[in-house]
C-alpha cells in the first residue's frame, strides 16, 4: 500500500467523533463607526501610513511629496505598466505602487491580488509599497474580508498589514526585516 | 535535532543558575502574554471566536481523510503536486529528492516546527545542500547550532549581546555594537543575497484549504514571501492536521492567530499561495509522522487542533521560568508536553511532570484544548510505562500510603509543624524547596482540618 493510502486508512480508521460545522457568520462580530479612521490609527503602529488622496491630486504627486528623493519606481496600477522579465529583476525597486482590493479595518491589512503582475517578488523586494484602494472597499473584519476576496494573481493572494518587521532580538521591535521598510496605504 | 536525554528538573535547575537572565526570559515571556491579553480584550467576540474554532478543527479531525482527499483533487488541479510522508524519513526522502532532481544547491527556508521534527536541515546538509533558515530566530540559532527554544520566538533565550557577537563572528558586523535595529539591519543584507541566489524555496503551512487547494503561510518577516517568489521551486511541508474546510474558515483562524502568538492583530504578510509563480513548480508535502496515532487517542486527539500560536508557553509559569531548552521534545511548553509524551512517553515523561496543573494554558489556547488535562492523563501513562525516576516513584508512593491512611496523614501533619521549625539550618537548606533560594514556610499551630473543625464549632 502506498503511504498515501495507509495514512488515509489510518485516519478513517481512528478518526473520532466531531461536531458539525459551525455558522461562523451566526455570531456578530466588532464593527467600527470609522473604519477608514481605525485603519489610519493601527496602521501607524504597524510601521505603517494611511493617506486619503486630496481632490485632484495624483497618486505619483502623492508618493514623490512624500519621498523626494526615489530610486528606482514602479506603477503597476494603470493598464500600461513595466514589466520584468524574472522575478529578480525587481531587486533594485525603492517604490512599488499596487492596487490593493479591499483594507480591513480591525487590523489594517491590505489584499493583494493583482492579475495583471507577472511576478509577486515586486511586494517583498520593494523598500517602500505603496497600496492603492478604493476607500468604498473598507471592510470591519477578515470574516467579511474572505467573504470578498479573489484570488487572482497566478494563484497568489496576500493580505499585507503594514511593513516587514521583527522583534527576534530581545523582543526590540525593528521595521524593515525582509520585505518593505515602509508601507504606505492610499485611499482613492 | 533535540537532545532527547534532557530531563527537565535537571535542565531547569541548569537554566535557573544565571538568576538574571532567568528574570529576564520570565518578564520578557510574560510581556507577550500581557499583549495577547490586550488585543483579546478589544474585541467582544473573543470567547465566541475560540469557540468557532475549536468547532471548525473538532469537525474537521471527525472527517480529516475526507478533507484530505478533497485537499489532494484540488491542489492537483491547481497544477500543485501533492506527496505523501508516513514518517519524518519519507519527508526528508521526498523534499531531497525534488531539491536534487533539480540539481538544487541552496535552499532558503521560512519557518517550519515540521521540519525541526523531521530533522530536515541536518538531512539535506549531510547530502550536500546549502540549507538557509530565514526568520530572523530561527538564523540565529541556526548559525549557533541549537534548536529553537520556543515555538514563535526561536532565539528568546538570548541577549542582544550573545547576538552582537555571534554576528560580528559571521556576518562581520562591527564588534561590541548590540543595537537591535542594526543588527537586524545586517541580517537583512545578509538574507537578501540568500533569497537572491537560492534554487528553491522551503516553507511550513499555518492552514491548508481543503476547498481550494491553497495553503497560507503567515509571517511578519515576509521571509516566506521572498523565498517563494524568487527560486522557481516552493515546496511546502505540511502535518496532516493543519487543514480547515473552508476559505471563509481563515476570517475565524487569522483573527485568532497573531493576537495570541504575539498579541499583534494579524501578521505582516498573510500570504496564500494556489500555484507557484509563473515558470516555477509547487509541492505540497502532506506529512503524516505519529499525526493518525494520535487521532486514534481518545485522551489525548484534542491536541491535534493545535494551531502553533504558542500562547500556551507565554502564559506558562513552568515555561517562562525554565525555557524550552529544558524540555526534551523539540516543541517545548504545555502543547509540546502532551504532543512529546504521546509521541514517545518514556523519551519525554519528563515533560508531563513539568507543569503545576495551573490551566492557565487551556484557558489562552484560542482552540480550547484541555492541555493540563491532557498532561496529567500523561503523567499517568509515564507511571504505567515505569518511566517515573525511582526517587519521584518513591515519593508518589510514600504520598499514595498516606492519603489511603487519614490517621497517619494527621499524624505526619502534626510531627512536620513540630520538628521543621527546630531542624538546624544545614539540614532545612538542602531542601528542593531551599535550594531555589527561599526560605522555609512558618509552620502553622494546626491544621487546615484542626482549624475547620474549631471554626465549626464555634459557629
Amino acid at each position: 500500500m502506498s503511504s498515501r493510502d495507509a495514512i488515509l486508512e489510518r485516519i478513517r480508521r481512528h478518526r473520532p467523533q466531531g461536531p458539525d460545522l459551525p455558522d461562523i457568520h451566526a455570531v456578530s462580530f466588532i464593527r467600527f463607526e470609522q473604519p477608514l479612521a481605525a485603519f489610519a490609527a493601527l496602521i501607524r503602529q504597524l510601521g505603517g501610513d494611511a493617506v486619503e488622496l486630496a481632490e485632484g491630486q495624483s497618486v505619483r504627486e502623492l508618493v514623490a511629496e512624500r519621498w523626494p528623493k526615489a530610486g528606482r519606481t514602479v506603477d503597476i496600477t494603470g493598464a500600461d505598466h513595466e514589466e520584468a522579465a524574472t522575478p529578480h529583476d525587481w531587486q533594485d525597486v525603492d517604490i512599488a505602487i499596487v492596487p490593493g482590493d479591499l483594507a480591513v479595518a480591525e487590523n489594517a491589512a491590505v489584499w493583494v491580488s493583482h492579475p495583471d503582475n507577472r511576478f509577486r517578488s515586486l511586494y517583498f523586494l520593494t523598500q517602500k509599497l505603496v497600496m492603492v484602494v478604493p476607500k468604498a472597499n473598507i471592510v470591519d473584519t477578515m470574516r467579511d474580508a474572505y467573504a470578498r476576496v479573489r484570488i487572482t494573481e497566478h494563484g497568489f493572494g496576500s493580505f499585507i498589514a503594514g511593513s516587514s518587521r521583527t522583534a527576534d532580538i530581545e523582543q526590540s521591535l525593528v521595521m524593515g526585516a525582509h520585505g518593505a521598510m515602509a508601507a504606505l496605504v492610499i485611499f482613492v | 535535532m533535540k537532545d532527547d536525554s534532557i530531563r527537565h528538573p535537571e535542565a531547569a535547575a541548569a537554566f535557573l543558575a544565571d538568576r538574571e537572565q532567568a528574570r529576564w526570559h520570565d518578564s520578557a515571556i510574560w510581556w507577550v502574554r500581557q499583549k495577547r491579553d490586550a488585543q483579546a480584550s478589544q474585541l467582544p467576540e473573543w470567547e465566541a471566536l475560540r469557540e468557532l474554532a475549536r468547532t471548525i478543527k473538532a469537525h474537521t479531525l471527525s472527517r480529516l481523510d475526507d478533507y484530505l482527499r478533497q485537499f489532494e483533487e484540488k491542489a492537483a488541479a491547481n497544477g500543485v503536486t501533492v506527496h505523501w510522508a508516513a514518517d519524518a524519513e519519507e519527508h526528508n526522502r521526498i523534499v531531497h529528492g525534488i531539491l536534487a532532481a533539480r540539481q538544487v544547491k541552496k535552499l532558503v527556508k521560512s519557518k517550519s516546527m515540521l521540519t525541526e521534527e523531521c530533522g530536515l536541515n541536518p538531512y539535506l546538509e549531510q547530502r550536500g545542500i546549502e540549507v538557509i533558515d530565514t526568520d530572523l530566530g530561527e538564523r540565529i540559532v541556526q548559525l549557533r547550532h541549537e534548536p529553537p527554544s520556543h515555538i514563535v520566538m526561536p532565539a528568546i533565550h538570548l541577549k542582544k549581546e550573545q547576538i552582537s557577537e555571534l554576528f560580528h563572528q559571521e556576518l562581520g558586523t562591527e564588534a561590541g555594537n548590540n543595537d537591535p535595529t542594526y543588527l537586524t539591519h545586517a541580517a537583512r543584507a545578509n538574507l537578501r543575497e540568500h533569497f537572491l541566489t537560492a534554487d528553491a524555496g522551503l516553507t511550513g503551512v499555518n492552514f491548508g484549504i481543503a476547498e481550494t487547494g491553497g495553503v497560507v503561510v503567515c509571517t511578519n518577516e515576509g521571509n516566506a514571501d521572498l523565498g517563494t517568489s524568487l527560486p522557481p521551486i516552493h515546496i511546502a511541508s505540511m502535518g496532516l492536521e493543519k487543514l480547515i474546510p473552508k476559505l471563509e474558515h481563515l476570517g475565524v483562524f487569522t483573527r485568532l492567530l497573531a493576537r495570541s502568538a504575539i498579541g499583534s492583530p494579524v501578521t505582516t504578510y498573510t500570504s496564500h499561495f494556489h500555484q507557484a509563480r509563473p515558470g516555477g513548480e509547487m509541492h505540497i508535502v502532506i506529512v503524516d509522522n505519529g499525526r493518525s496515532e494520535i487521532l486514534g487517542s481518545d485522551d489525548f486527539f484534542q491536541s491535534l487542533r493545535c494551531i502553533r500560536c504558542g500562547a500556551c508557553m507565554n502564559t506558562c509559569p513552568v515555561y517562562r521560568r525554565s525555557s524550552g531548552f529544558s524540555y526534551s521534545y523539540i516543541i517545548p511548553g504545555p502543547i509540546g508536553s502532551t504532543l512529546g509524551p504521546s509521541r514517545d512517553i518514556r523519551k519525554h515523561a519528563s515533560m508531563a511532570f513539568a507543569c503545576s496543573t495551573c490551566g492557565s494554558c487551556s484557558n489562552v489556547c484560542p482552540v480550547k484544548i484541555n492541555l493540563h488535562e491532557q498532561l496529567v492523563l500523561h503523567r499517568k501513562r509515564a507511571w504505567d510505562a515505569g518511566a517515573v525516576p525511582t526517587g519521584k516513584k518513591m515519593g508518589l508512593m510514600a504520598m499514595r500510603f498516606l492519603t489511603r491512611h487519614p490517621a497517619l496523614f494527621d499524624l505526619s501533619g502534626k510531627v512536620m509543624r513540630k520538628v521543621v521549625p527546630i531542624l538546624p539550618e544545614g539540614l532545612t537548606r538542602q531542601s528542593a524547596w531551599s535550594r531555589a533560594g527561599r526560605d522555609l514556610p512558618e509552620m502553622p499551630e494546626q491544621s487546615f482540618k484542626e482549624m475547620y473543625r474549631r471554626r465549626e464549632e464555634k459557629n
